[in-house]
């Protein structure tokens, strides 16, 4: 399934970190956690991904439940959408050919493994900068299928 | 008992938040809304449109844990999750927060705060961040 061009410019904000969206996962046991996100891109038209800084909680869902949802934090001009779709963690030391759901994991780091000389987020404010941008992998969502959160019609299916 | 700021209910009153529930086997849908109301120390009710109320009814029924997120600018300025028990009255999701944690990016991501003297939460909030709420 591949996002519409609408959706890709949503979240991809270039030379701003990318868009600012939350990110859902949840344990096995069905504890959500629910966190803000920066550093969001798009890869391959239907694939999203979000840079790794040390999740804590959402690492430890993801390797027992590899399933997210991402919505958007600014939702303008009606883009009320939210993602979801298996998602995992890629970084360094996966095996050469380590494939997530059609993409080669060597693919994605090589490309998104350095977010901060791809894209350094020269605009964020000091106060809520995190002090370095370390980065242990990439969060890589496959989208399933896209819903509608707007409160009127919420849980409408759009892609 | 877990008792939120001033700061974190002036953040999710003025700008609400996506609500992560999951079905009891993990399966996991968000609702966005636009603002809450926080009774006492750790309650939030939050209104719900009917479609809203119709997506999650049986992800709470089953499983009624839920994880909230600042909405708007405080997804990223107000880095904070709130974890609780709900339930649906009617159409109005009633959360009791049982767990707060800073998701500020950095060594202090998934810091848990309620375990926190309140008066140590305060002194936090007051050295990482300037405002005490979205901006007017």
């Amino acid at each position: 399934m591949k996002l519409t061009d609408e959706m890709k410019d949503t979240l991809s904000i270039i030379g701003a970190g990318g868009a600012v969206v939350h990110f859902t996962t949840c344990s096995a046991d069905g504890k959500p956690n629910t966190v803000g996100e920066r550093f969001v891109a798009v890869w391959k038209d239907e694939y999203i991904l979000i840079a790794d800084m040390y999740a804590q909680k959402t690492r430890f869902n993801l390797m027992e439940n590899p399933i997210g949802v991402i919505t958007i934090a600014h939702p303008v001009l009606g883009r009320t959408w939210a993602f979801r779709g298996p998602t995992t963690m890629l970084q360094e030391g996966l095996p050469p050919d380590y494939e997530f759901h059609g993409a080669k994991a060597k693919d994605v780091l090589d490309e998104w493994g350095n977010w901060a000389e791809k894209e350094p987020p020269s605009e964020v404010p000091p106060d809520i900068r995190p002090p370095m941008l370390v980065q242990r992998g990439v969060i890589f969502m496959k989208v399933d299928e896209v819903y509608s959160y707007n409160a009127s019609e919420a849980g409408k299916k759009i892609l | 008992m877990t008792k939120l700021t001033p700061r974190m209910k002036n953040w999710i009153e003025g700008l609400g938040a996506h609500i992560g529930t999951a079905t009891k086997k993990g399966f996991p849908t968000t609702i966005v809304v636009e603002s809450v109301k926080v009774e006492g120390d750790n309650i939030v009710k939050v209104q719900l449109s009917e479609a809203q109320v119709s997506q999650i009814k049986q992800n709470i029924s089953e499983n009624p844990q839920v994880a909230l997120g600042p909405g708007g600018l405080g997804s990223i300025r107000a880095a904070y999750q709130f974890k609780g028990v709900a339930k649906i009255e009617s159409t109005t999701l009633v959360v009791e927060v049982k767990e707060i944690y800073c998701t500020k990016p950095g060594p202090e991501a998934a810091l848990r705060l309620d375990i926190l003297p309140y008066e140590n939460i305060i002194k936090f909030e007051s050295t990482r961040w300037r405002d005490t709420g979205p901006p007017k």
